[in-house]
């Protein structure tokens, strides 16, 4: 059995960073055993004091610095072994330094997926995993989306579709990578007419799809109690506007981002309990969204229920 | 065939979950060709604004009805319906016969897409678009709602002469349309028994790209081809032959011309004023009243938008001190600090019905902007009642001279109390409507439209009182977003109901009636 990497709480190094919503994409190469269950929180704070209209990187005196805080419960539970399914709930808070615009805060988007392997294979000396994994987000609450950048999210349903590969060696380094589509539906605005290139004469604003890859590099350490992994995370919507000169943004922009992280994350002991996560992500290159850079703090605590 | 069947629903699922089916969102107003309900066959001698007769306008006689010229233009006519490629069928559709619904979404469009706000240089520093050098940047023009509401009254003054011009001819030359001359032609549209010398259509075609071109000068190209494009389908349409329209662009190339000339010189040219000018009117309120507004943004713009669009030739008003806002409460006084108050508590605790009016009536940078937002319910409303173009052009032509109108005597009460903004006098007020750069008193959106409302009620009086809602909803979402002091709101749409007054009282003796 490959119990001894099971027990380890999964946690998202990608959170919450992801274009101004979607905190929850489960693009980690661990799986809990059935009948464990991990709850998790984690703290997040993100600022910009740039952003990209679209590919210009500029500075806004109204803006000064964007500032974004999470908090994101979560929990993850294992039907089998195999099956693992994750629901999670970010309050998010938004405020600018610059300029007299009011930040919000709020419960952001209601998160659920399934993630399933279908592919794991002992090797000598090594581990090959692959995994499936489906999610569908909706926003929990009625945050406005066409209210950027401050709004919580870009206010549409979100269905995911992502492939996950994990090459692992026994002695503890391993190499991931994931790629996903995500589908997302439309938002409603509160105007009836909006410019996209054109008129629009309605308030539903297309919300583009994207594409969302992933590559990461990583190893354990301590005995498989300490993990530490960087990562590449990479996101291109397949349509959508740009932000128009000294504009704000909204919903139907073509949004990109490139972004580098660092994750840690350690267990107390094995076979569950507590641990604690840490990261931290920054954006090198992007297209309409700020050049976020936050860290991640959390805490899980994982046990066996069934 | 199971697995085929599973994938099927799986992509039926996402479909649902996202509402992924999104791709005829609607870009333009929905509405075909269609019977007139009244044919107002004598608006020939209907009041025109600029022109000074209905024959000011010249153009030849027709050619008779069985004359050779005319058969040769049906022979015509008939060909190049018979040959008309997809592209030229769907124009017919697109303009409609009553197509200044059309030029006036065009219109709005490019108020929109021209509706951006000149940002800062990285030296701090703001450069004005020039009309001299309207490509420089930033582009000519800024399109913003001072802009927008004469734009449009000249676009619809224009139309309106231009039409009664035509309705003139067409009764008095009495020459019908192809589709009545001859059985093989058809109306693309209902047959409503139009006389057809001078094409109506090209007339509106006409005005409208030669105004716009002016109003727009970067469009010009753009205007000339879908102007292009209108001409050649009326034709298409089975309404018109060229002569008729050959005539209409007689037509509108005169009433243009009248129209521009107008504009030339009707002060905007002095509105957005240099610096030391909009100092000295800042002083003059100061001493005058003892408060001051402030631009309040980084790096703070030097001059706020258009100090003497107050100055503006009226249309309908003889002088802007008759229709100037009272004196507004000091800050500090009782009266000012519950209005500032008030403001405070909608910020703390707006609603969600509250939230959604200041958004639906927000009409800011990037927007059609608040006259934009009435002749879009204008457009709406001439279809409902199924106006004739001549009829529909006299709402727009009255709507917007009342709205621009408005709008000068709104910025005249702007700029003679240089009223402080909320986020000026109450400190850490943070709002989620933008601020715009100008001073707070009277609110412009108020003003436009209660005088687009009183127009409105006047010529649909079954819809007067939905109308007159809609004005005051789209005042008190001033407050509700922060950037309006009740006051500021009150006293604009009371300001904008006097304006609008002077319009209808014109229209109630233009013998349309």
């Amino acid at each position: 059995m490959n119990l001894k990497s099971r027990f380890l709480c999964l946690l998202f190094a990608c959170s919450g960073i992801v274009q101004l919503s979607s905190a929850q994409t489960p693009t980690d190469g661990l799986m809990m055993p059935k009948g464990e269950i991990c709850v998790a929180v984690v703290y997040e704070d993100a600022q910009w004091d740039h952003y990209w209209e679209g590919t210009y990187l500029r500075t806004n005196g109204n803006i000064g610095t964007f500032d974004r805080k999470m908090l994101m419960p979560m929990i993850v539970g294992g039907i089998t072994d195999d099956i693992n399914v994750i629901v999670s709930l970010p309050y998010v808070k938004t405020s600018a330094s610059g300029g007299q615009i009011a930040g919000i805060d709020g419960f952001q988007d209601f998160a659920i997926s399934l993630k399933a392997r279908f592919v794991d294979k002992k090797m000598e000396k090594a581990r090959l995993m692959a995994f499936g994994n489906l999610s569908f987000s909706t926003p929990a609450s009625n945050y406005l989306s066409d209210y950027m950048p401050f709004s919580l999210g870009f206010g549409a349903n979100e269905l995911g579709m992502r492939l996950i590969g994990q090459y692992e060696l026994d002695k503890g380094p391993y190499l991931r990578a994931s790629v996903a589509y995500l589908v997302r539906g439309t938002t409603e605005a509160e105007r009836n007419y909006y410019y996209q290139d054109g008129s629009y004469y309605t308030s539903t604003m297309d919300v583009p799809n994207a594409w969302n890859g992933q590559v990461a590099l990583g190893s354990w350490f301590l005995d498989k109690k300490l993990r530490v992994e960087a990562n590449l995370t990479m996101l291109n919507s397949t349509s959508g506007d740009d932000i128009r000169v000294y504009n704000s943004p909204q919903p139907t922009n073509k949004v990109e981002f490139d972004q580098v992280g660092g994750l840690a994350q350690y267990y107390l002991k094995k076979g569950g309990g507590l641990g604690f996560l840490a990261y931290y992500n920054h954006m090198f290159s992007g297209r309409n969204m700020g050049q976020f850079s936050g860290y991640g703090l959390g805490v899980t605590y994982q046990f066996k229920a069934f | 065939m199971k697995i085929q069947l599973r994938y099927i629903s799986l992509i039926a699922l996402f479909m649902a979950l996202t509402g992924a089916c999104v791709e005829n969102l609607p870009t333009e107003l929905a509405y075909e060709g269609y019977e007139y309900a009244n044919l107002d066959e004598s608006a020939g001698d209907w009041n025109l604004i600029l022109m000074t007769n209905n024959e000011e306008a010249v153009i030849p006689d027709p050619s008779a009805v069985g004359s050779a010229a005319l058969n040769q233009e049906l022979t015509e006519a008939k060909a190049k319906i018979a040959g008309a490629s997809p592209e030229q069928r769907a124009a017919v559709i697109y303009w409609t016969n009553n197509p200044l619904l059309r030029w006036n979404e065009i219109a709005l469009e490019l108020s929109v897409k021209y509706n951006l706000i000149p940002g800062p240089n990285p030296d701090g520093t703001y450069t004005l678009p020039n009309p001299a050098d309207p490509s420089a940047t930033p582009n000519f023009p800024f399109a913003h709602p001072p802009y927008i509401s004469r734009m449009l009254s000249y676009l619809s003054v224009a139309q309106y002469d231009g039409l009664i011009t035509s309705w003139h001819y067409k009764q008095k030359f009495g020459r019908p349309a192809p589709y009545v001359l001859d059985p093989q032609i058809m109306s693309a549209y209902a047959d409503n028994g139009l006389n057809s010398y001078p094409s109506d259509g090209a007339v509106v075609a006409i005005t409208s790209r030669d105004v716009l071109s002016a109003m727009f000068p970067l469009e010009k190209e753009y205007l000339a081809k879908l102007a292009d494009e209108h001409l050649e389908s009326l034709v298409v349409a089975g309404i018109n032959v060229k002569s008729d329209v050959d005539a209409g662009i007689l037509i509108g190339t005169e009433v243009s011309k009248k129209a521009l000339a107008r504009a030339a010189t009707d002060g905007m040219k002095n509105a957005q004023t240099p610096k030391a000018k909009s100092d000295s009117i800042k002083n003059a309120a100061f001493e005058r009243f003892g408060w001051q507004w402030d631009n309040m943004e980084t790096p703070v713009r030097p001059v706020g938008l258009t100090p003497l669009f107050g100055k503006v030739k009226m249309w309908n008003v003889p002088n802007v001190e008759e229709v100037r806002a009272r004196v507004p409460p000091a800050p500090g006084t009782p009266e000012f600090n519950e209005s500032a108050e008030e403001l405070k508590r909608y910020a703390d605790n707006l609603t969600v019905e509250q939230r959604r009016i200041a958004n639906f009536w927000n009409d800011g940078l990037n927007t059609y902007s608040p006259p934009g937002h009435w002749n879009r319910f204008a457009k709406e409303t001439a279809v409902k009642y199924r106006l004739s173009p001549v009829r529909t052009a006299r709402v727009f032509a009255y709507m917007n001279m009342a709205i621009v109108d408005a709008g000068i005597a709104c910025w005249d009460s702007k700029y003679y109390y240089h009223y402080p903004r909320p986020i000026q006098t109450i400190p850490g007020f943070r709002t989620i409507l933008g601020t715009p750069n100008f001073p707070a008193y009277t609110s412009g959106h108020s003003t436009f439209s209660a005088a687009g409302s009183e127009v409105l009620a006047y010529f649909f009086p079954a819809d007067a009182e939905q109308f007159r809602k809609q004005a005051e909803e789209a005042a008190m979402s001033r407050v509700y977003g922060g950037i309006h002091y009740r006051f500021d709101a009150e006293e604009g749409l009371d300001q904008g109901k006097k304006v609008g007054s002077y319009a209808v009282n014109r229209a109630k003796l233009d013998q349309a009636d």
